[in-house]
């Protein structure tokens, strides 16, 4: 909870002056590292949204939110801890929940086509669930979050655009999970009221 | 504010499809059948030769009463689950033999109906108590809790007891959810087979 106000106080920091950008992404992701290994399927349910305010004419700053599904089915396999033996097919999720302040650089603002790079922080909420036969493990942590990012805005008119980006979240190891990381290819719409 | 409207309208549409698209995990039942096998530290079972077991199948109820008789899963059930038990035992190198034959192990076999399940002493005294009357109606200690319809095995070895005269598993294997109302006798002998298959210490010389 203190994490989410350190964000909003952030997002509130930003001069009211400057134009705002409103996002919404489908988010597609795949997974890397300690993820990877608990479910190497990629991940084809998220999205993500963003608000953001120009606080100069290259540079725009505001938050980010957002939620992919990494879901996979393990065959029947067994699984020992000590005398123990546990064998059955496995349903794993992890479900990420990145939550950040950001701020990104306009390459070409004003023109149709507009590269940006950006750079993001804050926390990452991760909720996995393993389930076997009628049981469920669940693990959960709270990540320090950094999250580099490069895309393209496609200008349409004034006051809409269409965005194509690419995404690392790196989640920092946690609350006895280890260190979650994701890239993510995400398209979607930037509204600009 | 009309984009505004617009834009949050989109927002809860993309979170109602995202949550209608949630993954839903198993589509069957047998999904869900899973085997727990346990064994005890430091015993040896490649130097055993022979087992007994009983010839029907118990079925755990809750704790037995003083001059209560158990119940049994029919015989028809019980036969093939049997069977195949015997089977895997043989392809570990035991021979059957009866009770009265000193067998270097006793294997019970027993179905849960219950959700919490204990060791219950009771039900396997009945048996062969009367060769090992102290272990009577010993208290039963917490093991795990299994779902319903679970089929129980065990190997005990009667030359030994725990500390308090209960009998003593050296091993346990449980397949759990297999014995329900959609009973599949392909289930039951694949969790029989592989609660033998993942306890490879079992085999015998």
């Amino acid at each position: 909870m203190k994490k989410l106000l350190i964000i909003f106080f952030l997002a509130g920091s930003i001069p009211a002056f400057s134009q705002a950008l409103t996002t919404m992404e489908y988010s597609m992701g795949f997974a890397t590292g300690d993820l990877s290994d608990f479910i190497s399927a990629p991940s084809f349910r998220g999205f993500t949204t963003s608000f953001k305010k120009f606080v100069h004419p290259n540079v725009a700053a505001g938050v980010e939110f957002g939620w992919n599904v990494f879901y996979d089915e393990e065959p029947t396999d067994v699984y020992t801890q000590g005398n123990f033996a546990y064998s059955g097919k496995q349903y794993r999720y992890s479900n990420q929940f990145p939550m950040l302040v950001r701020a990104d650089y306009y390459f070409k603002p004003g023109e149709m086509i507009n590269p940006y790079v950006g750079l993001g922080l804050g926390t990452m909420y991760t909720l996995r669930n393993t389930d076997m036969g009628q049981y469920r493990i669940e693990e959960d942590a709270w990540h320090f979050l950094m999250k580099p990012e490069v895309g393209v805005e496609f200008e349409m008119n004034p006051g809409f655009a269409f965005t194509v980006n690419s995404k690392y979240y790196g989640g920092f190891g946690a609350g006895g999970l280890a260190a979650q990381g994701y890239f993510t290819i995400n398209v979607g719409a930037v509204f600009k009221p | 504010m009309k984009k505004r409207t617009k834009f949050a309208a989109i927002l809860v549409m993309t979170l109602v499809a995202l949550a209608g698209c949630y993954p839903q995990g198993p589509d069957f039942i047998e999904d869900l059948d899973t085997v727990l096998t346990h064994f005890r530290d430091g015993y040896d079972f490649s130097a055993k030769l022979t087992y007994a077991r009983p010839d029907q199948i118990v079925k755990v109820t809750g704790n037995l009463e003083e001059g209560d008789t158990p119940t049994y899963i029919p015989d028809a059930v019980a036969a093939p689950i049997l069977a195949r038990i015997d089977q895997n035992m043989a392809a570990l190198g035991y021979q059957k033999v009866d009770i009265s034959a000193d067998p270097d192990l006793v294997l019970p076999v027993a179905s849960w109906e219950a959700t919490t399940i204990y060791y219950y002493y009771d039900y396997w005294s009945y048996w062969w108590g009367g060769y090992y009357p102290y272990w009577g109606w010993g208290y039963p200690p917490y093991v795990s809790s299994y779902t319903t319809g679970t089929l129980f095995m065990g190997l005990v070895d009667p030359t030994l007891e725990s500390a308090n005269g209960n009998i003593l598993f050296q091993w346990t294997g449980a397949g759990s959810g297999i014995l329900t109302s959609s009973f599949s006798p392909a289930r039951v002998n694949s969790a029989i087979d592989r609660a033998f298959a993942q306890s490879p210490y079992l085999k015998t010389n």
